[in-house]
């Protein structure tokens, strides 16, 4: 297979992006919606396709080779030149088939999710754009291209957070997203000009100054970066501000919970599969910096248990059922970090591709629940629906035991890659095994929030939208401008959703129950990643005693507990709310008061230094001195106008004065400086 | 077809006159074709002359020169080189389409257009200019036609706007023809002959004779001209004109604004770093602090407008913040950067202005609160804005990007290395500004095209003809072909940056100067840069040194 066919992997979602984009609302009307869907899938999955052949191609190597296509320059100035070029490895590759194969179905599934939307168009075509963009960030050879990917998705995230936009809180969420990955990106382009400095600083002599790309910047860095330490840790540090910021780890989660706003093919694809693991792919592609900086792995590792954890009980609290998905990922983010920081890079993609499938099934699943439930998301409303949507219920199950961890399913692998290595490996110091052991509790709290999302959602005696009041009949035409709970009446009956939604649910959870097993066997998985070990660290240990016998543990009471405790239903007195938990519910639904804190801190108090500066720095003070008022007088308008054209000769007047009176001055230090 | 300068230079200023005196012309319509057409030829003219440049070198081309006021040793010389080459580019192409995007409702079009074609030559002459003199003429030639186009035709507060713009800049200029008379008689005091020639008196300064035993007159002298441009370009604390300038001027007002700051800038890289360079190295970390301040305090600011033009034009000070600091970086990569972010940030300025002023034009106002869900009603318009304000962001494969990640680049690496008394925390903290600028734009366009639909009633609330979107359109082209190929912009730019840096930086007698043959060029862009030093450690030295003994200058790759 001709390697060049990487540059058609990325065209093609782009080739989809223009033709929705520029042609889609008239071609909608000349072809009609389901073939434009077609369209919008179609160029998705013949990449899939194409990355399957570069991946069979490079599999069939002993040692899976990196192959580098070059294309044009992008950059090309004396000292710096960032060529676009396209990295062929394990490590791109998996990612790319991750990203074409889960967007496919995605694709596939949003055909029927979306078809009563009146934006059908633009949203595939925006949809189309974040394949591409994700593309770009994984297989672009360099930190510049891959920056590219970086904000590019982050645009399309943004434009799909805020895809119903008649809606504040969609667009108000669409710009949190946008802007608290602005400070990670922010501490990424960071890191990247330290990585600069410090390459040039070491003069290594790369042909064509191409020094960006990896090939060429890693060797060298290595070289560099032995040498200084504090620099690697740094770099280390910056680089995983920016991965924090896009993969959601503590403080910069705050935007993905809200960017559950966005329609929920995109929260499965975007905020859970694909985008949010960037981070992850970063630290990964990068990893020779974290492994010469065990103060930056230990960070990581700290900073993953905790974001697990934290992220782990808020989900608890929530009644949304995407929105405990959300924190779910954030959690399950948090664990691919403490894989990252303990050395086990391989650990941390396993557990991103385990994850992409169960993720997404989670969410498509969900979504096939709202969208069965007229749009209703409140957990609290639903029960008893495995009777209705056998297909979606059976699919979601098995969902929820592989990210449950329970043995022979996808999580259980990557969650057991994850805490071993990180107990048995000492890269990251104590750190690294205290993560370890937070990552068992956290699986058990895994287990137990989706044992409660099940009881609520499919389980239990009751349907409890039969309390709602009966609708009198009206049509409810657009559904998805109006995505609140005044949708669900009490005469609802949930039916099964169609085809293209239940295939790609199957699918997945085909994927969730195998793939883990398969992957794992043989360690084929982190043999495929890092053929010859780590550079620095080398073989890294996995084995911890008994380690297998804990996690069934964890998972079997997590989710014991979990049907336990709700398989009595909810309380129907106080608007079925959990009454025995909920002040506790309540405190973990708002996140401990945390992203309360950090709105007020910086979005409020951002804005009122923003204000105040304004008003009183630039208005009265700069400005001020210059419209010559007395200061605190606002009032001059009229004043003004008056006498306007007086003090237009007055000020001229002044000034030539003042300049005369330089004149003289600079002939005096002229002549003087000559002596 | 050989085009001299001058032709492009004086062009537009006939043009007026004539459309001026062509008074049987009545229709407002066919006025606007005249424009059209003479704003166009002005574009062609423009591409005549460049098409002839040569990359390779930093000396001057097309120069022409003619005695003008003899005993006082003042010329009328121009010519241009790849600092102003893409300054010339910004100033025809945005003319064209100030002209094109100008309503036929305006009245007094004959008027409007004759200052509009004025202000290009005065813009153009001070893209051209060599000699000082001739300089300050067209740059304080640009301050008529801009007062009566802001005092004429502009907004209801557009007196005080006009007087504030007028002041301003007299201000600055005032500073700075004490500078350039200093100048010349320092000229005097050297060689003995008054001389207001940039190229006489920076050969001058390259020998080291120039400034010998006048350090400090020259940090007196650079500062009265850094004065004059830091109020055009603007920076901070000298930039009040521009928001009201912004909001108080017709459309064209803030697009030949965003134009003419350009100025400034420029002024700083053709007039202050290599006139100047031992007061450029020393006063470099002001100028850095003046710039982060800049950038930092226009987005904050920027935040708290309602009015988008005002908004745009702390924005603004933000942006041109962004040139201020990759070109006091003093690093090649920094300088690349802010030259290459002065031509997008007219692009980006241009493009959201015009959208504005469509609005602007439509409904009275520019209050950001009185619009809302516009993008249901007018999805083109709003496609259009937000492509603008991607640029305006800097996101990645736009013309945004390229200078703010070059400027913010060459800003951190000569932080990093110490010199100049640079620190990298002033690349550190005006990467903050790119977050803020996502903070306000944001925000904007959350108001303006998102939530429901603020204004049913009303004019006409369809979305923008295409006809009318057209100069939007060639600029969004600008905004991507500047982020997809800016090698496009990089290769006139290269050898006079590189050039131009080596005048501030070298030691007095290494320095290129203008005078050079041609045959030295090549060999002095490519090959002497004093920072090579810090780049390379001790041990690799003998690298540049073998590689030289055996004569080969084009290593450059291993140098680097």
């Amino acid at each position: 297979m001709d390697n060049n066919a990487v540059w058609l992997i990325i065209l093609l979602p782009v080739l989809g992006f223009l033709i929705q984009g520029l042609a889609g609302p008239s071609l909608q009307k000349r072809i009609g919606k389901k073939a434009l869907g077609v369209l919008a899938v179609l160029p998705i999955a013949i990449s899939f396709v194409l990355g399957l052949m570069l991946t069979q191609g490079l599999a069939s190597q002993e040692h899976a080779e990196a192959v580098i296509v070059t294309g044009g320059s992008w950059i090309n100035i004396m000292g710096l030149n960032i060529p676009f070029e396209w990295v062929v490895d394990p490590l791109s590759m998996t990612m790319v088939l991750i990203i074409t194969g889960v967007g496919a179905l995605i694709h596939l599934y949003s055909t029927a999710y979306m078809a009563e939307d009146k934006d059908f168009s633009r949203f595939f075509a925006y949809l189309n754009l974040f394949v591409a963009a994700m593309l770009v960030l994984v297989l672009g050879n360099n930190l510049p291209l891959l920056f590219i990917g970086w904000e590019g998705v982050g645009l399309c995230s943004y434009l799909l957070i805020g895809f119903w936009y008649t809606d504040t809180t969609n667009t108000k969420a669409a710009n949190k997203a946008f802007i608290v990955n602005r400070v990670g990106d922010w501490s990424l382009m960071l890191g990247l000009f330290l990585i600069v400095v410090v390459i040039s600083g070491a003069n290594v002599p790369v042909e064509d100054n191409r020094y960006l790309s990896y090939d060429a910047m890693l060797p060298a860095l290595t070289t560099a970066l032995k040498a200084n330490p504090a620099m690697a840790t740094a770099i280390a540090l910056l680089l995983f501000g920016g991965a924090a910021g896009k993969s959601a780890q503590f403080p910069l989660y705050v935007w993905l919970p809200d960017a559950m706003a966005g329609p929920t093919p995109v929260s499965a694809l975007i905020h859970a599969a694909t985008m949010v693991t960037s981070g992850v792919v970063l630290l990964n592609r990068m990893n020779i910096v974290f492994q010469l900086s065990p103060t930056a792995s230990a960070v990581v590792c700290a900073v993953g248990a905790f974001t697990a954890l934290f992220a782990a009980i808020i989900a608890f609290g929530q009644t949304d059922i995407k929105k405990v998905l959300a924190y779910s990922t954030v959690s399950q983010l948090g664990f691919m970090f403490i894989a990252c920081g303990a050395g086990a890079y391989w650990a941390g993609m396993f557990h991103v591709t385990t994850h992409a499938f169960f993720k997404a099934l989670l969410f498509l699943g969900a979504g096939a629940v709202i969208h069965a439930m007229s749009h209703e998301q409140d957990m609290r409303y639903y029960g008893k629906l495995g009777k209705y949507l056998p297909i979606t219920f059976v699919t979601m199950m098995i969902g929820t035991l592989a990210i449950a961890g329970v043995p022979g399913l996808s999580g259980f692998y990557s969650k057991e890659a994850i805490l071993g290595s990180a107990i048995a490996n000492s890269h990251a110091g104590q750190l690294s095994a205290i993560s370890g052991w937070v990552g068992l509790g956290v699986a058990a709290l895994t287990a137990m929030y989706m044992g409660r999302l099940a009881m609520l959602t499919f389980l239990g005696k009751e349907e409890r939208w039969r309390k709602l009041p009966v609708a009198e009949h009206h049509d409810h035409e657009d559904g998805h401008d109006d995505d609140h709970s005044h949708a669900l009446t009490g005469d609802h009956k949930p039916k099964e959703v169609p085809v293209a939604m239940w295939l790609p649910l199957v699918v997945l959870a085909l994927l969730s129950a195998g793939a883990g097993y398969i992957l794992n066997q043989g360690k084929r998985f982190e043999h495929w990643l890092y053929p010859s070990g780590l550079s620095q660290l080398g073989e890294l240990k996995h084995e911890v005693p008994n380690l297998e016998i804990y996690s069934y543990i964890a998972a079997g009471l997590g989710l014991v507990a979990g049907v336990l405790v709700y398989i009595g239903g909810l309380p129907a007195k106080e608007g079925l709310d959990e009454t025995k938990w909920a002040r506790w519910r309540r405190s973990a639904a708002n996140q401990f008061g945390f992203d309360a804190l950090l709105t007020n801190l910086f979005a409020e108090g951002g804005r009122d230094v923003a204000i105040g500066t304004s008003a009183f720095l630039e208005d009265q003070v700069i400005d001020g001195a210059v419209e010559g008022s007395a200061s605190g007088t606002r009032n001059f308008g009229g004043w003004l106008q008056q006498i306007q054209t007086g003090a237009v000769r007055l000020y001229a007047m002044l000034m030539l004065l003042g300049g005369v009176g330089f004149v003289g001055y600079f002939l005096f230090v002229v002549n003087r400086g000559g002596k | 077809m050989n085009v001299p300068l001058s032709a492009l230079i004086w062009f537009p200023a006939i043009g007026a006159l004539i459309l001026q005196l062509l008074g049987f012309v009545k229709k407002e319509k066919d006025i606007k074709s005249i424009a059209v057409l003479f704003t166009t030829v002005a574009l062609g003219l423009n591409l005549a002359v460049l098409s002839k440049s040569n990359s390779g070198t930093y000396l001057f081309q097309a120069v022409e020169s003619v005695s003008w006021i003899e005993n006082l040793g003042i010329r009328y010389l121009v010519g241009y080189d790849g600092i102003s080459f893409w300054l010339t580019v910004l100033t025809t192409l945005m003319t064209l389409i100030i002209v094109v995007a100008t309503p036929d409702t305006t009245k007094n079009l004959r008027g409007f257009f004759g200052l509009v074609l004025l202000l290009e030559t005065a813009m153009l002459g001070s893209f051209c200019a060599l000699d000082l003199v001739l300089f300050f003429s067209f740059f304080e030639l640009t301050l008529i036609p801009m007062f009566f186009l802001v005092s004429l035709w502009g907004g209801p507060n557009r007196n005080k706007a006009a007087a504030k713009f007028v002041i301003y800049t007299f201000a600055g200029s005032i500073f700075m023809l004490v500078g350039i008379v200093a100048l010349a008689i320092q000229h005097q005091k050297v060689t003995g002959q008054l001389d207001f020639s940039i190229i006489n008196i920076q050969a001058s300064v390259a020998s080291g004779k120039f400034w010998a035993n006048a350090i400090q007159a020259q940090t007196f002298i650079f500062w009265a001209l850094a004065l004059g441009f830091m109020v055009k370009t603007p920076a901070f604390p000298f930039h009040s004109w521009i928001g009201d300038t912004y909001a108080e001027s017709p459309t064209a007002g803030p697009i030949l604004s965003s134009v003419m700051v350009k100025m400034g800038s420029y002024g700083f890289l053709r007039f202050c770093l290599p006139l100047f360079p031992e007061a450029v190295q020393s006063q470099a970390p002001v100028f850095m602090a003046i710039a982060t301040i800049g950038i930092l305090y226009g987005a904050l600011v920027a935040i708290a407008q309602t009015d988008m033009r005002r908004m745009i034009a702390y924005s603004s000070l933000s942006h041109m913040g962004f040139v201020l600091l990759g070109i006091f970086s003093l690093s090649y990569k920094g300088m690349i950067g802010g030259s290459f972010q002065q031509f997008s940030h007219g692009i980006t300025t241009g493009l959201l202005v015009i959208l504005v002023g469509y609005l602007v034009e439509k409904h009275g106002t520019a209050d950001m609160n009185a619009f809302g869900g516009l993008k249901a009603k007018m999805p083109l318009f709003a496609g259009l804005f937000l492509l603008g304000m991607l640029g305006s962001v800097g996101l990645p494969t736009t013309n945004g990007f390229i200078g703010e990640f070059l400027a913010l680049m060459g800003a951190y690496e000569t932080g990093a290395r110490g010199l100049f008394g640079l620190s990298t925390g002033f690349a550190i903290a005006s990467g903050l500004g790119v977050v803020l600028g996502a903070v306000y734009l944001f925000v904007m366009f959350q108001k303006v095209f998102y939530g429901p639909v603020k204004v049913t009633e009303g004019p006409d609330w369809q979305d923008i003809p295409v006809s009318k979107a057209l100069p939007a359109f060639v600029l969004v082209f600008f905004v991507f072909v500047g982020g997809l190929y800016p090698n496009l912009f990089f290769g006139p730019m290269e050898a006079s940056t590189q050039a131009t840096r080596l005048m501030a930086i070298s030691e007095a007698t290494k320095r290129p100067s203008w005078k050079d043959k041609p045959e030295e060029v090549t060999i002095r862009v490519a090959l002497e840069d004093p920072m090579q030093g810090q780049y390379i450690r001790a041990g690799s030295e003998r690298l540049i040194s073998s590689a030289r003994l055996h004569g080969n200058v084009d290593e450059k790759r291993e140098i680097r």
